[in-house]
């Protein structure tokens, strides 16, 4: 569904992402871990096309690495930034319609978003508050199903679970899951290694711009883990 | 749950409209106070009256002209009297009769001294020169957000105002512009508020407004999404100077004579007051911001030359009003910077206050917004 041929980044002297190649396939969920710098939001905006890259991004076939953010979210690509960048004041409601602002099918938003509040029945109830009024789940919710009203193929999720409780986490990941049965692409940038290496494919660790490592998550134990995000070890 | 995204879905508040239908009906309700007073005025008051009223209806369609862009782009827009002063000169120099042109401009370029338009194709060619100005001029404000379109926006003004002034063979210069058909009164402009309304409101709940409004909050998630920022701007721009230049057109055949100065900064700095008073995010705010600030100059002119209470004359205090004009844009930023309505429309208090009598509710609206 999706491949990455050695995609970089560069800010200015800095290379964010350094020939970087991913592969996945439809309803798979791969995890960009990685400390802070490594390169994983840097990834998933080369993929949305908010920042400029080099390198081959195919989805579905089909080269889109020259185009704009639009064309790309009308492919199918979505993205739930980090810190959710929800419209706090706009109503939930609204946010939805932002969501689908590149549609044209009335008929089909409705039902998505029908779909989507039934999934998180807790925005149904505050469907006309201001979204700035939500509490730090609900508001991870909205953002997910937000993106998610685009009708993406691919879901870049960045940090969905900065800063929020540990049930709400498991909520917010058995939502994911539910996607990711669905036939949804998910790549995901997460710290909370434990939580994406329990829905995860592939994990693919970052340091430096560069794969540090890429395989199952069994095949990463935690201690290993550890020893990667400290830079001790290798492919 | 059968929900509806444009016909707000059932939840603790449902409000069945679509769009439109809200923007008509909390337009309507925000023109409200604007057509009470209006007609009260119409019927009871004397003429000098009505005059100050009309003048006061033209600078509310300037606010809420103003709130169309500064509104939902979130950018202040100190430019918005250039096109108010386009309009007007649009009008004056296409509709004035010929042999009031021989006095005021009888060397006007383009054979324009030679023309003299009926009020409706006049108007319809002054739009459109305002708006082919507006949209070249978009071209370059839209690029720009924030400071930077705001200091683009002034010198916007000062560029149009420096052609007013010395191109005296069209514009008559710093002299007043003389001798423009007075063809209405308060009643039509009564109804061109309330248009204008409308029209705001329209375009503030659109999906373009909207999309607009949510870029103007998070340019980043806006730009995620794929929403154009910039084709955004420039619609509210143009928009947004048609209604200013319209408010132009209306008040130069309401006054019968224009001058350069008053399209420059005591108008640019009444009206954003005005609208930073009542709340620049929405339409009801511009509205209540105009209303409330022209009585309260007006009472404050009648302070300004000295009043007698109980037989004890006050000293005349001169400039008491461009004081207050500059306290309520510095208290307003130090004390309420959103203005007196926030980003909420009446519809939206209304609807408040009636879901807080509905038993059962369900609605978090004024919890800690930021958990």
């Amino acid at each position: 569904m999706l491949r990455l041929e050695t995609v970089s980044v560069q800010y200015g002297p800095v290379r964010a992402v350094r020939d970087l190649d991913l592969a996945a396939g439809a309803g798979a969920l791969i995890a960009l871990l990685g400390p802070n710098g490594a390169g994983k939001t840097s990834t998933i905006a080369a993929i949305s096309g908010l920042v400029p890259a080099t390198g081959r991004i195919m989805l579905a076939g089909e080269d889109i690495s020259r185009l704009p953010v639009e064309d790309r979210i009308k492919r199918g690509i979505a993205v739930a930034p980090e810190g959710r960048r929800i419209f706090a004041n706009l109503t939930v409601a609204e946010n939805l319609r932002m969501g689908a602002a590149l549609r044209r099918d009335a008929t089909g938003v409705r039902q998505d978003t029908d779909r989507y509040l039934s999934l998180f029945p807790v925005l149904g109830e505050r469907i006309n508050q201001h979204a700035g009024t939500l509490s730090g789940g609900e508001q991870q919710m909205l953002a997910i199903a937000r993106a998610m009203m685009s009708r993406p193929k691919v879901l870049l999720l960045d940090e969905p679970s900065l800063g929020l409780a540990p049930l709400i986490v498991a909520r917010i990941f058995d939502f994911i899951g539910q996607l990711k049965a669905e036939g949804l692409t998910v790549i995901l940038v997460e710290q909370n290694a434990a939580q994406a290496m329990r829905f995860a494919d592939q994990v693919c660790v970052l340091a430096s711009g560069r794969v540090s490592y890429r395989g199952s998550p069994a095949d990463l134990a935690g201690a290993d883990v550890m020893k990667l995000y400290l830079g001790d070890a290798g492919m | 749950m059968k929900q509806d995204l444009d016909t707000a879905p059932a939840g603790a508040v449902a409000a069945p409209l679509p769009w439109w239908g809200r923007a008509l009906a909390g337009g309507a309700l925000a023109a409200l106070p604007v057509i009470v007073i209006g007609l009260i005025v119409l019927m009871v008051a004397p003429g000098w009256v009505q005059n100050l009223t009309a003048m006061a209806l033209i600078n509310l369609m300037i606010v809420v002209g103003l709130q169309i862009y500064s509104g939902n782009s979130g950018i202040v827009h100190l430019g918005h009297s250039a096109f108010v002063g386009l309009g007007a000169y649009g009008m004056a120099i296409l509709t004035t009769p010929l042999v009031m042109k021989k006095l005021s401009i009888p060397n006007a370029p383009f054979g324009l001294a030679g023309v003299e338009l009926h009020w409706l194709p006049g108007a319809a060619l002054a739009l459109l020169v305002v708006g082919v100005i507006a949209w070249i001029s978009a071209r370059v404000i839209a690029r720009l957000s924030g400071i930077a379109a705001t200091i683009v926006s002034l010198a916007f003004l000062m560029v149009i105002h420096s052609v007013f002034l010395h191109w005296p063979a069209l514009f008559k210069g710093n002299q007043g512009f003389f001798g423009i058909p007075k063809l209405i009164g308060l009643p039509e402009l009564l109804l061109a508020a309330c248009a204008v309304i409308l029209i705001a409101r329209l375009f503030r709940e659109s999906p373009g407004g909207l999309q607009l409004r949510a870029s103007a909050q998070d340019q980043k998630a806006a730009d995620a999404i794929g929403i154009d920022s910039r084709a955004l701007r420039r619609h509210a721009w143009i928009l947004s100077a048609l209604v200013c230049g319209l408010a132009g057109i209306l008040f130069a055949v309401f006054s019968g004579t224009i001058s350069p100065r008053l399209f420059f900064f005591q108008q640019v700095m009444l009206t954003l007051a005005m609208l930073i008073l009542g709340g620049m995010a929405s339409v009801s705010g511009a509205v209540a911001g105009a209303v409330i600030l022209s009585l309260v100059l007006e009472l404050i002119r009648n302070i300004e030359s000295g009043v007698t209470i109980g037989g004890v004359t006050t000293p005349a205090l001169l400039g008491l009003s461009g004081v207050a004009l500059g306290m309520v844009i510095v208290l307003c930023m130090a004390l309420r910077p959103q203005g007196l309505l926030g980003h909420r429309e009446a519809d939206d208090f209304l609807e408040k206050w009636r879901v807080s009598r509905t038993p059962g509710r369900n609605d978090r609206r004024d919890e800690n917004a930021t958990r």
